[in-house]
């Protein structure tokens, strides 16, 4: 059976119109030039109030107890992985690809998930704690999950500008495949998070570590996930 | 680009500048396959036309958001998908829809092609009222999505990344249900014993 072989009698690909009603031609007589948009246009202006909360948190709260005595080469490596995880979940939910005008969908799920895989995997097999300087949950007298809790929430607290604010640009412009344009979005949000702990949050275990800080990024995708959808439907 | 996109990239980008004149001649390259599609959706040449021109005057609305340089063709689409959707969940809400005067709606002609452009006219007059029937009827049965990709990628020729993005999904899906569409169509259309009729449409 050959692809390219379609019923008879499907419906055609082009009918006559009709003319443009009324009310359309009435829009389009008042009409006046419109400046439009460029492609990194919402990237920047997101990214920019999205950046604006974080960066205030980091400078005004002490950094991290351990961070002079962590190996300098993973620090900026850990820090860089958020960051470009950051640009790019946020860069696939807002950029359109050359030539096109949306944002695509598939590249959206598909980066937010590798980059919130990337950083599970980092999280896993690359933590590093500094004997004497780091702290575990139970020397703050936390469990385990209680202080994932407490930086996963801070993490989605650092999401909120970056989902407000992309929701905003991707609600006006009103493509398909909300859920997954969402799921990068909350994934840059979360993302910026992580970056923000990395600097501030002396807990340096795997498991801490994943399941609070990776943790909150992947409550921050799925919160854009939902949000979004929900949002083009008010 | 193609020759069609490159005109209508040109002609979206007078109209964003203000040009009426663009508008018009965006209207009469674009229309007519909006509105096929449109007709292939919601099965309703009534509501085909009224969603064309709710398309239309959301894409006046939206035309600032238009990337300057970019192919208009697909974001017209998903304009008119995302009306054609919505059209469709309201009908899925309202049980019965009567007239203006209370009465129950006639039901949609046998000959529902409508009328094709001059370009497609052959291929229409090929398709006999029967066999234009029971495709019809065959393509009611597809689930909606399946339906989309099917009209998207093999009867309005968008490749699978276009499909993709106009309706929100990935490429990959979008293969699998055109697929999965073109399988289930053939199969209905074939199920009174005779093999479905076939017509060769160039591939995308």
């Amino acid at each position: 059976m050959k692809s390219d072989e379609l019923p008879e009698g499907l419906p055609p690909e082009r009918l006559a119109p009709p003319p443009p009603s009324a009310n359309l031609m009435a829009a389009v007589g008042q009409m006046r030039p419109v400046r439009t948009r460029s492609r990194l246009g919402a990237f920047a202006a997101v990214a920019v109030a999205a950046l604006a909360v974080p960066g205030w948190v980091v400078a005004s709260h002490a950094l991290r107890r351990d961070l002079g005595a962590l190996p300098r080469g993973w620090v900026v490596a850990a820090a860089a992985l958020w960051a470009a995880a950051f640009a790019v979940s946020l860069g696939a939910a807002l950029v359109p690809a050359r030539g096109d005008v949306l944002p695509a969908p598939a590249r959206g799920s598909r980066a937010g998930l590798s980059a919130v895989l990337a950083l599970l995997v980092f999280g896993l097999c690359a933590s590093v704690e500094a004997p004497g300087f780091s702290l575990r949950p139970e020397d703050v007298h936390m469990s385990l999950l209680g202080s994932a809790g407490h930086c996963a929430r801070f993490a989605l607290l650092m999401a909120l500008p970056c989902l407000a604010v992309g929701l905003l640009v991707l609600r006006r412009l009103a493509p398909m495949g909300g859920a997954r344009l969402g799921l990068a979005l909350g994934a840059a949000g979360g993302a910026l998070g992580g970056l923000v702990l990395h600097f501030i949050c002396p807990i340096a275990t795997a498991g801490h570590v994943v399941l609070g800080h990776v943790g909150g990024m992947a409550l921050a995708a799925a919160l854009g996930a939902v949000a979004l959808p929900l949002a083009r439907k008010r | 680009m193609d020759a069609e996109a490159t005109e209508a990239t040109q002609l979206m980008t007078r109209y964003c500048a203000g040009d009426a004149a663009a508008f018009q001649a965006l209207y009469a390259l674009l229309a007519p396959r909006l509105l096929g599609y449109l007709f292939g959706l919601l099965r309703d040449r009534a509501a085909a036309e009224d969603m064309l021109q709710l398309t239309f005057l959301k894409l006046h609305e939206a035309r600032a958001s238009y990337v300057t340089g970019a192919n208009p063709i697909p974001w017209t689409y998903t304009i008119a998908h995302r009306t054609a959707l919505d059209e469709l969940r309201k009908r899925k809400r309202a049980r019965v829809r009567l007239t203006g005067d209370g009465a129950l709606p006639s039901e949609p002609a046998a000959h529902v092609t409508g009328v094709p452009v001059e370009t497609h006219q052959d291929q229409a007059d090929r398709a006999s009222p029967e066999a234009t029937r029971q495709a019809v009827a065959a393509l009611d049965r597809l689930p909606e999505a399946q339906k989309q990709a099917l009209l998207l990628t093999k009867v309005h020729g968008r490749s699978t990344a276009e499909a993709a993005m106009i309706a929100g999904t990935t490429p990959g899906a979008i293969k699998q249900r055109a697929h999965r569409a073109y399988l289930t169509l053939r199969q209905l259309l074939s199920k009174d014993g005779e093999p479905a009729p076939r017509l060769t449409k160039e591939a995308p």
